[in-house]
């Protein structure tokens, strides 16, 4: 008996696993993890960042005066404070505007970072941008998983034509430019950040679908899947209680890291003109802000460089952290290094 | 071969039927009046929409409209972009020279330099040359293709007033349009740079090939560093098998070992991912030639989408898909021809 309960499979923990172990010796995965964490910090303290600078509809939804906002909005104890940070109303993703002056104005005490055209606080639009940058990332990923779970699902466990059926249409959608069915979804259905978000989801959803199918295929064959058939298990609580369970866990890892690339569409999409309203806090339309402003008047050729320069950082640092931790994620899940 | 061949090939119709589902399902999210807009052959035509609609069936079942879509789309009628303000396979026929030759001159280097750097970096494993060929292809994965190319809008057109954004220079033009109108010019391939040098017209040639640098460039620098990646680890992949320790223990040189075994087997997963690059290449095509404002194919879209020019934008989809059908096609059965191993899978 003594030892039937040593035979018990014993869960290593993960701070000691090999897995851990090769992710915190790898300097790049830390590099990737410090940009991560700088950005979801912005995102939560977004209102605490821009409490000087807030719209008028934003301070009027949240219920406060000008003079009180960075007061209150930089208090944890406030319950302002929280409801800020935990779900503002939608007008203070509208990036506030100094002027409608269509020329952009260089970075000042009041405007670190400048103005873009129209007036346009680019600090401001940055900081709100990373809200919307984690927002669109996490759902889009969350729908594309979805979409990827029921349709590799069903068809790596059904198998036969079903199968068959099922991944020629996901090579139809994968080898198809993504870009292209995006723009597509978007010309029928109108524009909007919605729109933009399920069209994405419809393009991604093709690699998770093929990365399940091949774990279930996998799992399918284990001999804790015959026992359960074994006993008596139905179809379906065999594949939600056995066979989902484990072909998922690197998938869904693999997925959230997918962020950054996501992120990165959207901000594309947007830059083409194809994004949220206009004045909405989205880095991509920050950088369309600057188009007409990228070569400056002659003599001064990079005369506007603050309209494009700090967007594209943002944008390009936070495609960086994320690639950096799915490329080290990666190599430490792969067991042949 | 032959089977594998007619297989494959098969395939085509099977995707065309798929795309043309989807386009025409989404299209049924449209009110009649806007469908009717991809029929229209010309601007007059738009006053009459009603006729049109019920000429083509528009308020028909799901099934008698992609018929009527699939004949009309078959005789090449993909109904009048209001951006291009021509005829959808018009507007196509025209544009695609430009993308076309963009592409080409992108893809050539992109594949050679990526193929050689990724090499380069398997073989000398965390030396300098690595470490330096790792942090750049990881950077130039990391930068947008829009911001790339705003940068290098900014910095090297600008700043450095270097090469030049759009086709040609503007003077060119005009001269060009002067010159074809009297039959001095031709456009034989849509090519400039090609079309250039067949008219005995060699400024055209050099003025279009330095305004394909900059475009070229930032498609070579952000999809060559995925390629580069990909080459980096199959090659790595391969170093480590036996054969490849084989081949050293016979006393083959370094060389030999190293590009005529190894090399030729990690080109496999690049030769699958060049297909796919290609589709890679129409997005980063589309923002390219927006900031470059090459007047081509993705230019034309980006636009259409932004005008809600659908016809412009469903007839660009489909021919999209051809193409890239075709291309991943053509490159399976390369892939077929040069490993024999895949044919029997």
């Amino acid at each position: 008996m003594a030892e039937l309960a040593a035979m018990k499979p014993q869960r290593e923990s993960f701070w000691r696993s090999r897995v851990w172990k090769r992710f915190r010796r790898n300097p790049l995965a830390l590099v990737g993890t410090a940009i991560v964490i700088f950005y979801v910090l912005v995102a939560i303290f977004a209102p605490a960042l821009t409490a000087d600078r807030m719209g008028r509809n934003c301070l009027r939804d949240l219920g406060l005066k000008r003079t009180e906002a960075a007061r209150v909005l930089r208090n944890p104890l406030h319950p302002v404070f929280w409801r800020a940070t935990v779900a503002p109303p939608k007008s203070c993703y509208r990036i506030p505007r100094k002027g409608y002056s269509p020329v952009p104005k260089p970075p000042s005490k009041k405007y670190p970072l400048g103005l873009a055209g129209g007036g346009y606080d680019i600090y401001y639009g940055l900081v709100w941008g990373t809200r919307t940058a984690f927002y669109v990332g996490i759902l889009v990923v969350g729908i594309a998983l979805l979409i990827g779970i029921l349709i590799g699902g069903a068809s790596g466990y059904i198998g036969g034509w079903v199968d068959n059926l099922l991944m020629r249409f996901t090579d139809v959608i994968y080898a198809f430019p993504g870009l292209v069915l995006v723009m597509v979804v978007v010309t029928i259905f109108g524009r909007s950040l919605t729109t933009i978000m399920l069209a994405i989801a419809v393009v991604g959803w093709p690699t998770y679908a093929r990365m399940l199918r091949g774990n279930i295929l996998k799992t399918k064959a284990q001999d804790y899947v015959d026992a359960a058939r074994a006993l008596g298990a139905g179809g379906l609580r065999i594949f939600f209680k056995h066979v989902l369970p484990n072909s998922i866990g690197p998938l869904i890892i693999l997925a959230s890291l997918d962020i950054g690339s996501i992120v990165l569409s959207v901000a594309a999409l947007s830059f083409l003109g194809l994004g949220p309203g206009i004045g909405f806090a989205d880095w991509g339309q920050m950088v369309n802000f600057a188009r007409g402003w990228i070569v400056g008047p002659p003599g001064e050729p990079l005369k506007y460089w603050y309209t494009w320069v700090w967007p594209s950082l943002m944008i390009a640092l936070f495609v960086l952290g994320w690639n950096l931790l799915g490329d080290a994620v990666r190599d430490a899940l792969d067991p042949r290094s | 071969m032959l089977t594998f061949t007619v297989r494959r090939l098969l395939q085509l119709p099977l995707v065309l039927f798929a795309v043309s589902l989807i386009i025409v399902g989404m299209m049924q999210f449209l009110p009649p009046s806007a469908r009717a807009a991809a029929f229209v052959k010309s601007e007059q035509q738009l006053a009459h929409i009603d006729e049109i609609i019920k000429q083509y069936h528009l308020d028909a079942p799901f099934y008698v409209q992609y018929w009527t879509w699939v004949q009309n789309a078959l005789h090449g009628n993909f109904g009048f972009s209001r951006v291009a303000k021509k005829p959808v396979l018009e507007a196509f026929a025209e544009k695609l020279p430009v993308s076309a030759e963009l592409a080409f001159y992108a893809f050539l280097p992109m594949l050679i330099v990526s193929i050689w750097l990724g090499t380069l970096a398997a073989i000398y494993r965390d030396k300098l040359i690595d470490q330096i060929v790792r942090v750049l292809a990881v950077l130039f994965w990391s930068i947008p293709t829009f911001v790339l190319g705003i940068a290098l809008v900014a910095v090297v057109y600008g700043y450095l007033r270097l090469f030049g954004i759009g086709r040609l220079p503007s003077d060119l033009i005009i001269e060009l349009a002067q010159a074809s109108a009297v039959g001095k010019f031709h456009y034989y391939t849509g090519f400039l740079t090609l079309d250039g040098l067949l008219n005995g017209r060699l400024d055209v040639t050099w003025a279009a090939l330095k305004h394909l640098v900059l475009p070229a460039l930032t498609l070579i620098l952000v999809q060559g560093a995925q390629l580069v990646r990909v080459m980096r680890s199959s090659m790595l992949d391969e170093l480590g098998k036996d054969y490849v320790r084989t081949a050293r223990a016979k006393g083959l040189p370094d060389r030999v070992v190293y590009y005529k075994h190894a090399r030729r087997n990690a080109l496999i997963p690049i030769i699958t991912l060049a297909g796919l690059m290609f589709a890679f290449m129409i997005n980063g095509v589309v923002i390219t030639e927006t900031i470059f404002n090459l007047p081509g194919l993705g230019q034309w879209a980006a636009l259409a989408a932004v005008q809600l020019d659908q016809p412009a934008i469903l007839g660009f989809a489909l021919l999209t898909a051809v193409i890239v059908t075709t291309a991943n096609i053509v490159v399976d059965l390369l892939y077929a021809l040069v490993d024999p191993r895949i044919r029997y899978e």
